[in-house]
């Protein structure tokens, strides 16, 4: 099974540069080593099997009709042993807080740009920067509460931060059942291990949104906002609201009146609370965004903006996970919290600089360039593979239009064993952990791991062939601390 | 060794579940959930249509084959469905070319697969609201007709194929009972069901498959068209087991309209559907009399307080119209009074 298996040097997961098995690897390594590649066929069709019948897919645009797909599962479970998992948390939670206080800065005093840490251009050229948002109080001051914070390794195995998804983030359904699955057809495999739960994530869901609601709300109801079952991430949307029990709806579930948002209900309307909306802010009120938009509902920003319904996340924290404010993050804590970053940042060239356009244009086949305001992989240009006419093509937009482009030298993201055929193969991986920030700040001891399953290829993301895998964090012994702190942003002490 | 539990403590209950007021069925969610019991219900009968139509031509076939196509063609009419273009393939049969377009194509809206469809497009609109059990079920059901052993197994017996949709379909109907909390969405699912299952059985009794008048004398074509009746409505042994002996059409009509206990009686089913909408409407409007309790109210009291001989005294044919016709006012008040807030 392993006896193929290719260093290439590159930083591996499971191999130390020796060839031996890191020793948090030693025992599945061994298991697999022995398993046979039938065998563990086998478990990956039940797998695919059990996936298919609960509909846990996603949507394909391919035609009109969307097919629906299977996420790639790959069932050799990546591993993060618990010290190294306690620097990421802390780095995590570190940052988060930073891009919190960063967002209500930025809608309200505007210090950073005062202070002269971050340019007011930049800022106010982001497309996602909401003026409606200015001067707007919202909810205990919480702007992300849900964050997926991309992290990749670099050849030495430094976890660096590759974005932040502070919008709508999502992928952690595929998270909480690919441990389900897992646990269904590779038991064993956790015989050797201590692997820290992450089944708890839904009900901490449900206390971040409760925790945010609307003041005038004793028992806030909330709801999850869903463009509906042709989204590609509607099994995320319907598994979420199933595990907290709340309801799902669609814009055409709902109305604004008199500046409250109601759901429709067979017994009339019903006020709702809380939206944990997986809608972009584009498409949330055709009064405020887009017109053409009928996936939210007319009325709703009015309704946010009076303090009736909470929204989760803010609108407007696009202009916070913006590729070209990331290379500022480090600038933020150091601004807001007086500390040093504990993740670092990849290089970035910002093309909205004229240094960094000249530089960029120059090196344009060693660098990855990438638009600022796309996401899933599209919009990007992976310069050392391109052809000659795909990068001249990318110079004429860098130079017609440098705020949208930023460009970072290629990451030799690390590998992981993957099952290729019948056999294991390395491939790239990242990792998404997610955070959650309400009253305390929560940091799922896991993620979802990412892994580009073509050869070769740097781009995990799923609209690109990408597949996904269980990640364990190890408990230490004895069992560690949680990973909680309490948040800086706190109003009224309500009791833990 | 000692054991570590976790208690949660009592801010914490309070701050998530402790005595809030019941999640309400959102209009869109109750729409859903009618129409996926509503499909799963003619999933079932468009089967058993089918089947028992498959069963007795073989009987008929070398008898007299004109009877054949009239039986198929009843078959279209039951489900309301345009006959299909002829056959490319000039070796396939009317009778294949119609089991097929009912059995496979997706373009035929009561066709096997589209009804399987149209019942799990709507159960994933409402996955939330309804039991993991159920959407397994009905999805695994959903990729088993879609695949190809699936072409195989009705080219060698289209019998297995049926039999496994008709148990695949009370599978449903069972988990739906055992896994939904019997609240209103569960109610909604009883509309759906029952109302399907009353214009079926009426549109069965009322079709006229030419065998009654084939031959007056001909005492066994009659036997084959009652009991063919009876197969659909899957009620044959429990006729037999209330009436032993010959096949009386009055009796065989008594059965599957009045009888009171029977599940499948039309009048069991009406009596099922006025508890249903009773209990939605005592929980969403209370003190009022909605509308469609007030029709399927008046028609279960037809059913009830009458007997065979007066009940078909004006003919069969007037009688069923009147049930189908009401059951489709009530369905209409259904939908007015709580999908289309």
């Amino acid at each position: 099974m392993f006896q193929q298996y290719q260093v290439d040097g590159l930083f591996d997961e499971m191999f130390a540069p020796g060839g031996s098995p890191r020793g948090h690897y030693a025992a599945v390594a061994s298991r697999l080593a022995n398993l046979g590649g039938a065998a563990f066929m086998r478990r990956r069709q039940m797998a695919d099997l059990a996936f298919r019948n609960q509909g846990i897919t996603f949507t394909v645009y391919s035609d009109q009709r969307g097919v629906e797909k299977i996420f790639p599962f790959d069932l050799v479970p990546r591993i993060i042993p618990a010290g190294e998992w306690r620097t990421i948390e802390r780095g995590l939670v570190q940052r988060i807080t930073a891009l919190n206080l960063f967002c209500k800065d930025i809608y309200h005093q505007q210090l950073i740009l005062r202070e002269g840490k971050i340019p007011a251009d930049l800022i106010y050229g982001a497309k996602m920067f909401r003026r409606e948002m200015f001067g707007v109080r919202v909810p205990r001051d919480v702007y992300m509460h849900v964050c997926g914070t991309d992290l990749i390794r670099d050849h030495a195995g430094n976890y660096l931060v590759l974005e932040d998804n502070g919008r709508t983030p999502s992928g952690v359904s595929y998270v909480l059942e690919n441990r389900v699955i897992m646990k269904r057809v590779f038991p064993a495999l956790f015989n050797d291990y201590r692997v820290r739960p992450i089944e708890d994530y839904p009900r901490n869901l449900l206390h971040t949104l409760r925790y945010c609601a609307p003041a005038h709300a004793d028992d806030p109801t909330v709801a999850i906002l869903t463009p509906g079952i042709f989204n590609s991430a509607y099994f995320e949307h319907s598994f979420l609201a199933r595990q907290m029990g709340v309801a799902l709806v669609e814009g055409r579930d709902l109305v604004v009146e008199n500046s409250f948002v109601y759901m429709r209900t067979t017994a009339g309307l019903r006020r709702i609370d809380v939206l944990y909306r997986r809608v972009d802010d584009d498409f949330l009120d055709p009064l405020s965004f887009r017109s053409d938009s009928v996936l939210g509902v007319a009325g709703l920003m009015n309704a946010y903006r009076c303090g009736n319904v909470a929204l989760v996340n803010a609108a407007g924290t696009g202009v916070a996970d913006d590729k070209a404010i990331y290379p500022y993050v480090p600038e933020m804590i150091r601004f807001y919290l007086g500390e040093e970053p504990i993740l670092a940042n990849v290089p970035t060239y910002i093309c909205a600089r004229e240094k960094d356009r000249a530089h960029v244009l120059a090196n344009l086949d060693k660098l990855v360039v990438k638009s600022t305001n796309e996401s899933g992989g599209y919009g990007m240009l992976m310069g050392h593979q391109a052809t000659r006419e795909e990068r001249a093509a990318f110079a004429d937009k860098i130079k017609a239009d440098g705020r949208n482009f930023i460009a970072q030298p290629v990451v030799q993201l690390s590998q992981h064993p993957s099952f290729i055929d019948d056999h294991f193969e390395g491939r790239r991986v990242d990792l998404r952990p997610y955070i959650l920030y309400g009253q305390k700040v929560i940091v799922m001891p896991g993620g979802l791991t990412r892994v580009a399953l073509r050869k070769g290829s740097l781009v995990v993301n799923s609209s690109q062939g990408g597949g996904s895998k269980d990640t364990w964090v190890l408990e230490d012994d004895p069992v560690p601390l949680l990973a909680e702190r309490e948040t800086p942003l706190e109003l009224n002490g309500v009791a833990r | 060794m000692t054991m570590v539990t976790s208690v949660p403590n009592a801010a914490d209950k309070l701050d998530t579940a402790a005595g809030r007021a019941e999640r309400p069925v959102l209009a869109r969610e109750a729409d859903a959930t009618y129409w996926m019991s509503r499909y799963v219900e003619r999933t079932e009968n468009v089967a058993r249509l089918l089947l028992a139509s498959m069963e007795c031509m073989i009987d008929v076939r070398d008898v007299a084959p004109a009877l054949l196509e009239k039986q198929w063609r009843a078959v279209l009419r039951i489900m309301n469905v345009e006959e299909p273009a002829a056959p490319a393939d000039s070796t396939e049969t009317f009778a294949d070319a119609v089991a097929s377009h009912m059995t496979f194509d997706e373009e035929n809206p009561n066709s096997l697969v589209a009804c399987l469809t149209r019942a799990r497009e709507n159960a994933r609109g409402i996955r939330e609201g309804i039991s993991s059990d159920m959407w397994e079920h009905l999805n695994r059901q959903y990729w088993a007709i879609r695949a190809p052993e699936t072409r195989t197994l009705f080219q060698e017996s289209p019998h297995e194929l049926y039999k496994e949709s008709i148990s695949g379909a009370m599978s449903f109907q069972g988990l739906t009972d055992q896994t939904l909390p019997h609240d209103q969405r569960w109610h909604f699912a009883q509309l759906g069901k029952y109302f399907e299952r009353i214009t079926f059985t009426c549109r069965v009794l009322a079709e006229d498959t030419g065998m009654l008048r084939a031959s007056a004398a001909d005492v066994s074509f009659r036997n084959l068209h009652w009991s063919t009746v009876l197969r659909c409505c899957n009620s044959h042994e429990a006729h037999r087991r209330a009436n032993p002996g010959e096949m009386e059409p009055v009796t065989i009509m008594a059965f599957l309209l009045l009888d009171p206990s029977f599940p499948r009686s039309v009048r069991h089913c009406v009596r099922m559907a006025k508890e249903s909408i009773s209990a939605i409407s005592a929980e969403v409007r209370p003190r009022t009399v909605d509308p469609a309790e007030r029709i399927l109210g008046r028609l279960q009291a037809q059913l009830e307080f009458t007997d065979a001989a007066e009940f078909l005294a004006a003919g069969l044919a007037p009688r069923l119209d009147h049930v189908v016709q009401q059951t489709a006012l009530a369905a209409l008040a259904v939908q007015k009074g709580y999908f289309l807030h």
